[in-house]
């Protein structure tokens, strides 16, 4: 795909792109913020940024994150703007794509979870389930430029 | 007794407007005003709770205030706001979207030396450096923030208009196999693939190759 890079997550080596899903989001991005008037929590930042996490275990938390987008985010996305939901689900099939070459690593144990990414991992879901499922989503939808630029 | 409640337009346009992450905050004044405005301007961290005053951007007629010192860690977003007053009336806070330095910044074009033999060019690029709050602190490449970052450099025999195309990754190019005493003219951008940025080319550097021995 273009633009693909390798990504380095411990010992797991995975090819991927995320350039379409950049073009995706910023696509869209001032439309779903704008939905989003909560500025005092966010979900993959607090109480601390995700790029604090800089444990060698980034591939359980990149795994475990792409699970939280595809089964509890892009699900709850729904708009009433025909162009924004086309986006969503163009990025949703691109982390379907991603998890699935993650999912190789976690096969192999390249991907295993230490303290550090499952207390960020539970922060992460408490946050989500402190808002309604709407809101929750949404907002976590508008933070997609924190995962990435943490990935990348 | 009814309470005079007189309200003045709201300032338009509020926005970020960010060079190599020196991070200022514009706007409009309001329509039909004019300089005899003033403004007040808070931000905030995004997931953190509490607007911060900008006390040096406080009853200001200028329309901007440059927050880069406030929003220099590129790994939060931050919101921006601003509030009208004129003669005891006011206007309702306007924010910026949320503004992210590390996708919302603009790249400055690399800096550009050239020095020639009688066959060949040897170019060396330089990245910008990312804002800083005093010439004493440490500067930091924008090399250092966005490690993909590579160089796309243009060179133009001017005689032939011939142009050929680089894309770099270290910041030193030599090419070879030129015809000697001619004139070439370099130019060269930032190209940062993710997140996608790309600076403008910038201006021509024109030596001539040494003419033959």
């Amino acid at each position: 795909t273009a633009g693909n890079k390798i990504f380095h997550f411990g010992a797991c080596r995975v090819s991927m792109s995320t350039t379409e899903i950049r073009a995706g989001f910023t696509a869209i991005k001032a439309n779903i913020q704008a939905r989003d008037p909560i500025r005092t929590l966010s979900i993959l930042s607090y109480p601390h940024s995700l790029h604090k996490v800089k444990s060698p275990d980034r591939c359980c938390i990149t795994h475990h994150l792409f699970d939280f987008y595809v089964d509890k985010v892009f699900k709850h996305c729904k708009t009433e703007d025909s162009f924004v939901n086309r986006k969503i689900s163009s990025i949703a099939n691109s982390f379907l794509s991603m998890k699935r070459k993650l999912g190789q690593c976690q096969e192999q144990n390249q991907c295993l979870c230490g303290q550090e990414s499952t207390e960020k991992l539970k922060q992460i879901l408490a946050n989500y389930e402190g808002l309604n499922v709407t809101s929750a989503a949404m907002k976590s939808l508008g933070e997609l430029d924190i995962l990435l630029d943490w990935m990348e | 007794s009814g309470e005079l409640y007189c309200s003045l337009l709201n300032p338009r346009n509020v926005r970020f407007e960010s060079v190599n992450m020196k991070n200022v905050l514009h706007w409009s004044a309001p329509e039909g005003t004019g300089n005899e405005v003033l403004y007040k301007v808070k931000y905030s961290v995004y997931g953190v709770g509490k607007w911060i005053r900008k006390p040096e951007c406080k009853n200001i007629n200028r329309t901007w205030c440059d927050l880069s010192s406030e929003t220099s860690d590129y790994e939060e977003q931050y919101y921006a706001s601003v509030k009208a007053f004129l003669n005891g009336m006011f206007s309702d806070w306007v924010e910026t979207t949320r503004f992210n330095p590390l996708t919302d910044t603009k790249i400055d074009p690399p800096m550009v030396s050239v020095s020639s033999t009688d066959k060949s060019i040897s170019i060396t690029l330089t990245a910008p450096e990312k804002w800083k709050r005093s010439p004493e602190e440490e500067s930091i490449s924008l090399l250092q923030v966005y490690p993909g970052l590579q160089y796309n450099v243009s060179v133009l025999n001017k005689k032939t208009k011939k142009r050929w195309f680089f894309s770099i990754s270290n910041h030193t190019l030599v090419v070879p196999w030129l015809e000697p005493g001619t004139a070439y003219c370099v130019s060269a951008q930032i190209h940062v693939s993710a997140p996608l940025l790309d600076s403008d080319f910038s201006k021509e550097h024109c030596i001539a190759t040494l003419k033959d021995k």
